[in-house]
């Protein structure tokens, strides 16, 4: 059964007076795969950081599973389900990779002060449990090699996935994703697209940016395309793809 | 003077400067929250101390209020600042601290005020000699010490470090995790407190004495290079970073009964303490001890799972 998730209704932001998201509303629905594309700068990584709690909205409302979100910090935003993962990789560095995916992990007792000093074994065996399904997230990402390095020492196409292997990790129900692919190896950002349709399946959605056209329209059910903070066309890839104005957008200033 | 109780007074102020380097420890180290007002929660647990042992209460119970004053005040002082800037907190803690002082010298009602007052110490023995009450502190200081340390390491070593040192990495992917920072500094500076305030009772106490002067900034800088020379983010570095400090410390004061220096022989120390500083960040900015790791036997119970299964398949 498919709901709304995420409801965008009239979303702007400026940044003194350049609009880098100029009046957007757009619904994503569940156990799809959602895509947004836009030539550089046209507002994406805006957006998708408004939804987030990361900059606060000028105008308009934001809702997730009808619950309205515009006003909430991103940690609240978080635990309601919805996670993100950063176009440049935002890892701690001096953490080992384990350590970075664990932050990750959602409802650990072990991440209160009381229960981390005094009751020790309450969160063990969930820690155990977390640290598995991190090495599971990190073996599909060709990382679990790399599990006790310091997240500081990755290479830039590593550190993407790594940051992509801590929104997996999260346990969302919608995940963001903004340029997975991009830096990352072609054949390994295939595997990782047919990874996401798994999921997809299991009944995560996923709205991603990706400049990397051939993938994601091989994957995604819909499109948006956005340009000067608007969006101006959307459908189906196929349609997207053949539309002449895509082309005029996309590759216009190019 | 006799020179076992110098080295006894020695190793009780390890002691107690272990305690003041851990509680900066876990906040700068682990937190990344940069508590440049220090003296100010030590003063505050030296002062509980002194209020309420001047009044009969058992010196345990005057150590437990010290820290929990320390604990509450300074959640209250960082509370204002945890959402902005790190910088922000380092500026309002340090002016908090020199406020307090001023308070402390103006009000001669709190004990003493400018002219100071004398202090109890925590266990006397009657008809006791000077070793015997070093010894006695030893113990007490190296109880406390122990506890602290105990404490911290459990702390570290726990999903709740991991999200602490996450935070000091990057508090906004931290908080895109679901961690609410705010919420976290404000535990670990009142946590950081509490320790300083119980360092704050120890040394009242062993002094037997206290006036304003004592908690000057250059205590909190003494501290500072504890912990940036054993190494942040360590809790072993911030009782090697003591030991070394103190025993510079004696050292400067020894040497310059000996040598002729062209300058102040009082204002040796401070330059030691200048040279040292300068040469860590230079030559081994993450002090002599590196950042510990987190230790949760999650990474073991897999890793060592693992290669154990391997060995026992050979
Ligand atoms: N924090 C910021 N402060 C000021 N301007 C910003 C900020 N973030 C983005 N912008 C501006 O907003 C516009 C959209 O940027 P962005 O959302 O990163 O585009 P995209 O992700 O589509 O490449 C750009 O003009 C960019 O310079
Ligand atoms: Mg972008």
């Amino acid at each position: 059964m498919e709901e709304i998730l995420l409801k965008i209704k009239g979303i702007s932001k400026h940044f003194g007076g350049v609009y880098a998201v100029n009046g957007i509303s757009l619904d994503i629905t569940s156990g799809k795969i959602w895509g947004l594309v836009g030539p550089n700068g046209s507002g994406k990584s805006t957006l998708f950081n408004t939804v987030l709690g990361i900059h606060q909205a000028d105008e308009g409302n934001i809702y997730f599973k009808d619950r309205c979100i515009t006003n909430l910090v991103p940690h609240q935003i978080f635990d309601l389900g919805l996670v993100y993962a950063f176009q440049v990789p935002r890892l701690f560095q001096t953490l080992n990779v384990l350590d970075n995916m664990l932050v990750a992990g959602r409802e650990h007792k072990g991440d209160k002060l009381l229960f981390s000093l005094f009751f020790r074994k309450s969160w063990q065996k969930k820690e155990i449990e977390l640290a598995e399904k991190a090495m599971e997230i990190l073996r599909l990402l060709k990382l679990d090699h790399l599990a006790l390095s310091p997240a500081g020492e990755l290479s830039g196409g590593q550190s993407k996935l790594l940051e992509l292997g801590k929104g997996l990790m999260a346990s969302p129900t919608l995940l963001l994703l903004d340029e997975p692919a991009a830096g990352v190896n072609p054949n390994l950002g295939r595997s990782m697209f047919e990874r996401i349709e798994d999921l997809c399946q299991t009944g995560l959605s996923f709205f991603i940016i990706e400049h990397r056209l051939e993938l994601l329209f091989d994957f995604a059910h819909w499109v948006y395309v956005m340009d000067k903070g608007k969006i101006v066309l959307e459908g189906k890839p196929p349609e997207v793809a053949e539309d002449p104005s895509f082309y005029h957008v996309y590759l216009g200033d190019e | 003077m006799d020179p076992l109780v110098y080295i006894l007074d020695f190793i009780v102020l390890v002691g107690i400067f272990s305690i003041f380097s851990l509680s900066l420890n876990i906040e700068f180290g682990f937190a990344g929250l940069a508590n440049f007002g220090k003296v100010a929660f030590v003063l505050i647990g030296a002062y509980t101390y002194t209020l309420l042992s001047n009044i009969n209460v058992p010196f345990f119970l005057c150590l437990i209020a010290g820290a929990i004053a320390s604990a509450i005040i300074g959640f209250f002082v960082s509370l204002p600042t945890l959402k902005l800037r790190e910088d922000y907190l380092a500026i309002v803690v340090l002016a908090f601290g020199e406020i307090l002082k001023i308070i402390v010298k103006s009000e001669g009602w709190i004990a003493g005020g400018v002219w100071g007052t004398p202090v109890y110490p925590a266990i006397s023995i009657a008809g006791s000699s000077t070793r015997l009450d070093m010894a006695i502190n030893i113990a007490l200081v190296y109880v406390c010490l122990f506890l602290s340390f105990l404490l911290l390491q459990l702390l570290t070593n726990s999903p709740y470090g991991r999200v602490i040192r996450a935070i000091r990495e990057d508090e906004v992917a931290a908080e895109a995790l679901g961690k609410n920072r705010a919420k976290y500094r404000a535990q670990v500076f009142a946590l950081g407190s509490a320790i300083a305030g119980l360092g704050g009772g120890l040394f009242a106490q062993y002094l037997q004495f206290i006036d304003p002067y004592m908690f000057a900034p250059m205590l909190t800088f003494t501290i500072w290079i504890m912990v940036l020379l054993g190494g942040p983010a360590n809790n072993w570095g911030a009782l090697l970073g003591a030991g070394m400090v103190q025993l510079f410390d004696r050292g400067a004061n020894i040497a310059k009964d000996y040598v002729t220096l062209p300058i102040d022989p009082g204002n040796l120390q401070y330059i030691i303490y200048g040279v040292l500083i300068i040469l860590v960040l230079l030559y081994r900015p993450q002090g002599l001890l590196k950042e510990s790791q987190v230790k949760t036997k999650a990474g073991e119970s897999i890793f060592n799972g693992r290669d154990f299964a391997k060995n026992k398949g050979d």
